[in-house]
């Protein structure tokens, strides 16, 4: 298939004019430094004697510097605004001042090495953590941990989920037997805030609020093509932690029950969660199944 | 290079988030999609079950931007795996990436970086193309970059390192003709010349695209209509390379569906023009 084509004449240049893994290493610190080219060449003692245009052309319309920096530019704007859409609602706590220097801050902690651009902003709730903005604001660490975890489950694996329907089919007495297992696109979330309070006004009123402190778990999930979050009631929280792994359905039941108030029927309780969770799109069963599982995937 | 390994497609799009549920309900008109590879580098969700849906009634070009094939760091295989894995499920009329490095020492600028046009660059490139080209089993092509820094130890031509490389690795060229006209303007170089010199027999697809004007400079934005000067450029291109596939790029300030499909069809109408009034012999030396 690689038919090799006859070689052409070509000039070549001089041996030792550069090298390329050396050339590709200087560009790089010099276009992600965190303040731009300057400070890059400041900081470089890669460069060779001379200065910037012994690699670079220049011209009387753009010095070798002036191009660089179009794509220092770049690379820190193109990452930024991906960070914006990710994390509106930080953005929009801390303001765009504070978030750009955050972002400054992060790339050089965390610069990008995955292929896609979706992976950049993965590590940003633990950097935050460690940030001063989180002083200020210190539910800000949830808060951008709730966001990245909305875009992966966005992005999280497929997987029939099972329906009320279908569940309707196995005869009760199987019930207990059968295996259930959380959608592989959701996850819980165990917060020190109530941030999910931030997200709502920021997303349906476009304000800002203080949000309570305390523990809290969010539930984190895909259902058709949109991610959703929502604050798990008492019971959820063990029993679909249990579902994790798959697990008798039984064994839910048991989680639910032991969360029941004195004057709650714990049967009642098991039946509207599960209802919900089978109306969420958030379990599948895993089996022993008795008749077609298969349900719609999410 | 046969044309049932590169097919004529005709005129296309790319596949782009705010069209996604035109698409997918309601089947416009349209040749053929490309796709950001990248994006639909994920588990799940969306943008896998729509490019499943286009797919089902489209044809689809995967049009990667992290292959990074001339960077000095070793290749990436665990994106190759992926790369061949969705291959095999979406069937792509082929799979393309750019001339470029975009990262190295593990990093990734998420950018589209120029080469040094030279000797050694060119079997550094070609040698890395020939083995992705293997691991995938088919050949890819190969697009140019616009650029705004060229370097000093170049000692060729950025027509001939594309010939060139293209030759070495025996792949194909995505031939974008809005970075040929950004790069002349920034670079100070004929575009006609560029055109005029980039061997016939390996050219599969055209590129066309808008750029924002910056004075001093071009910048090839993707936002912006296709200029009058990128339109004759690409008239010239199609009397010398034929009436290969075409798609139309447009990634930011993205315009209604029906506008995009309204600069295909010019395309078309210009292609159709181009041939007419193309020396036969010449198009069918290598049609």
């Amino acid at each position: 298939m690689m038919a090799m084509k006859p070689d052409r004449e070509r000039p070549r240049a001089a041996a030792g004019d550069f090298d390329l893994k050396r050339l590709q290493e200087l560009l790089y610190r010099l276009i992600a430094a965190p303040c731009g080219v300057g400070e890059g060449l400041a900081a470089n003692g890669g460069l060779p004697p001379g200065n910037l245009e012994a690699i670079l052309n220049g011209d009387d319309r753009l010095s070798a510097r002036e191009r660089l920096e179009i794509y220092a530019n770049a690379y820190f704007y193109r990452l930024l605004d991906v960070l914006k859409e990710e994390f509106a609602a930080t953005l929009m706590i801390v303001g765009d001042v504070n978030f750009h220097n955050l972002v400054t801050g992060y790339l050089l902690e965390y610069p990008p090495t995955e292929p896609s651009i979706l992976h950049a902003g993965r590590n940003l709730p633990a950097f935050i953590r460690t940030h001063s903005l989180s002083r200020r604001w210190p539910y800000l660490p949830d808060l951008a941990r709730l966001e990245r975890s909305l875009l992966e489950v966005f992005h999280g694996p497929a997987a029939p989920v099972l329906d009320a329907s279908t569940m309707r089919q196995v005869p009760p007495h199987e019930w207990p037997a059968l295996i259930l297992r959380t959608h592989p696109a959701s996850r819980i979330l165990d917060l020190e805030w109530c941030v999910d309070l931030v997200m709502r006004a920021a997303e349906e009123t476009g304000t800002r609020i203080e949000p309570p402190s305390g523990p809290t778990s969010v539930l984190v999930w895909r259902q058709g093509s949109r991610a959703h979050y929502r604050r798990l009631e008492r019971g959820e929280r063990a029993a679909l932690a249990l579902a994790r792994d798959g697990v008798a359905f039984a064994m839910i039941c048991e989680a639910i029950a032991a969360e029941a108030t004195p004057d709650e029927n714990p049967a009642a309780l098991i039946n509207r969660l599960l209802a919900r969770w089978l109306s969420d799109g958030l379990v599948m069963a895993v089996g022993p199944w008795p008749a077609s599982p298969a349900g719609a995937a999410s | 290079m046969s044309h049932c390994e590169f097919p004529a497609l005709g005129f296309g799009v790319g596949l782009r988030r705010p069209h996604y549920s035109e698409i997918v309900d309601t089947h416009p008109r349209m040749d053929w999609f490309e796709v950001i590879t990248e994006n639909f580098m994920v588990e799940g969700g969306r943008p896998l079950e729509v490019l499943e849906r286009v797919r089902e009634r489209y044809p689809i070009v995967m049009h990667g931007v992290s292959l990074s094939i001339g960077s000095t760091d070793p290749i990436n295989h665990d994106y190759l795996r992926t790369l061949d894995a969705m291959a095999r499920r979406f069937e792509p009329a082929w799979i393309s990436d750019h001339l470029c490095w975009t990262g190295v020492g593990g990093h990734n600028l998420h950018d589209l970086l120029p080469l040094p046009y030279a000797e050694e660059v060119v079997s550094h490139v070609a040698g890395r193309l020939r083995e992705v080209q293997d691991i995938l089993g088919r050949r890819i092509l190969i697009e140019n970059v616009s650029s705004y820094m060229a370097f000093a130890c170049s000692t060729l031509t950025e027509w001939e390192f594309l010939g060139a490389v293209a030759d070495e690795a025996d792949c194909g060229i995505l031939l974008d003709i809005n970075n040929i006209f950004v790069n002349a303007f920034n670079h100070g170089f004929e575009a006609e010349q560029y055109i005029d010199s980039v061997p016939v027999e390996r050219v599969k697809q055209f590129h066309l695209a808008g750029h924002q004007d910056h004075g001093r400079y071009l910048l090839d934005t993707h936002d912006h209509p296709v200029r009058a000067e990128v339109w004759r450029l690409y008239e010239r291109a199609v009397r010398r390379f034929g009436a290969v596939s075409t798609l139309i790029e447009w990634d930011d300030r993205i315009p209604e569906f029906r506008e995009l499909q309204a600069v295909a069809d010019e395309g078309r109408s210009r292609c159709d023009s181009a041939m007419r009034g193309a020396a036969q012999p010449g198009i069918d030396a290598h049609r």
